[in-house]
């Protein structure tokens, strides 16, 4: 695929560096001429283009008109929102994906028609708090809009579940458990199955009942 | 009685503020607290501090019952991206913006929308010179 990146940042040179590892086409932009310098000396089989990417012959200049996706990773979103608009209104391109600076700014991805406005700020957000908060859960996917959730929860030593059966253990309704991490193993586990200290189990449960749930296997939270 | 919002409120901003809140409901919107109080007390209407680029900070203004929204911050992209989603979700009949990049200006005209910039300003005063 031709893949045009507006924004040489951190995040914008990571990602040119991925893509051009599974081989794709890649044209990066960015209006600083220092940056483009070194870009240029950092990769010998890219397109660079120093210019301000929220002007058409900028982007006429990087053929984003040949383009299946167009990523804007620069650090302001009015300027995000703008040259992902041109990409796909003048030039055609159907796929348009951003960075979203400020979460606030979100609504405006979604009314200026941006097809993939990447949340980073919120996704930081949620795993720190997960790292940061003090029981052993991690919530690993959320399912039509966070209704369904599947979690991760590591079974401590004095949990009021260790070394007893699955199916002497009382589940919540709108609960199971999906499988056991045990060291290296995956257990998809039966009424039979001993839960021990230190396994991981991933279960799926309805939002209302995560807490209930939590509390069967740790004992608080 | 007009309901006006203006967003920026730097040297046109505030001498438009000034003079339209004269006769007008006038609400002033800028980002930078310092430029909001350098309205003065010519200025008889309501500031709002607040990023314009904030849907919740255009909902404060009152955009959905106003009759003209004017972009002013000097900004070319959040002038055209805020003034073309009010125009669409909130269905303000008049929006008027500043664009001073005249390839963007030529991009951007739609019904509705009001794009300006010094260029234009200063053909259309001059033009009325010669006559």
């Amino acid at each position: 695929m031709y893949i045009v990146i507006a924004g040489a940042g951190k995040l914008g040179l990571v990602l040119a560096k991925k893509l051009k590892d599974d081989d794709h086409q890649i044209c990066m932009i960015d209006k600083n001429r220092g940056v483009c310098n070194k870009l240029a000396e950092q990769f010998r089989d890219i397109l660079i283009i120093c210019g301000n990417a929220a002007y058409p012959d900028v982007l006429k200049e990087a053929k984003i008109e040949k383009a299946d996706v167009c990523v804007s990773s620069t650090s302001t979103d009015e300027d995000n929102i703008i040259i992902c608009y041109l990409a796909k209104e003048l030039f055609g391109v159907k796929r348009t994906v951003s960075r979203v600076n400020d979460p606030k700014h979100l609504p405006l991805y979604k009314y200026m028609e941006v097809d993939n406005p990447v949340d980073s700020t919120s996704i930081v957000a949620r795993i720190v708090e997960e790292e940061a908060s003090f029981t052993d859960v991690m919530n690993l996917l959320s399912i039509k809009k966070g209704r369904l959730s599947i979690v991760r929860v590591d079974i401590p030593a004095d949990s009021p579940v260790a070394n007893k059966a699955l199916k002497d253990i009382t589940l919540p309704h709108n609960s199971v458990v999906v499988s056991i991490l045990r060291g290296t193993d995956v257990i998809i586990p039966y009424g039979s199955t001993v839960i021990l200290p230190a396994d991981e189990l991933i279960a799926a449960t309805l939002i209302d009942v995560e807490k209930d749930l939590i509390k069967v296997f740790i004992g608080k939270i | 009685m007009k309901y006006i919002i203006i967003v920026g409120c730097g040297m046109a901003g505030r001498g438009l503020a000034a003079e339209l809140s004269k006769k007008e409901n006038v609400v002033a919107v800028d980002i930078s607290l310092k430029k909001l109080e350098s309205l003065g007390d010519d200025f008889n209407g309501k500031k709002i501090w607040g990023d314009a680029l904030d849907v919740k900070v255009l909902e404060d203004a009152g955009v959905k019952d106003a009759d003209i929204v004017f972009f002013l911050t000097g900004n070319d992209n959040i002038n055209l991206v805020v003034a073309k989603v009010i125009k669409r979700k909130y269905g303000v009949k008049k929006v008027v913006l500043q664009v001073n990049d005249a390839m963007k200006k030529k991009i951007f005209t739609e019904e509705g929308l009001v794009i300006f910039n010094r260029t234009y300003l200063f053909v259309e005063v001059l033009k009325k010179c010669i006559l």
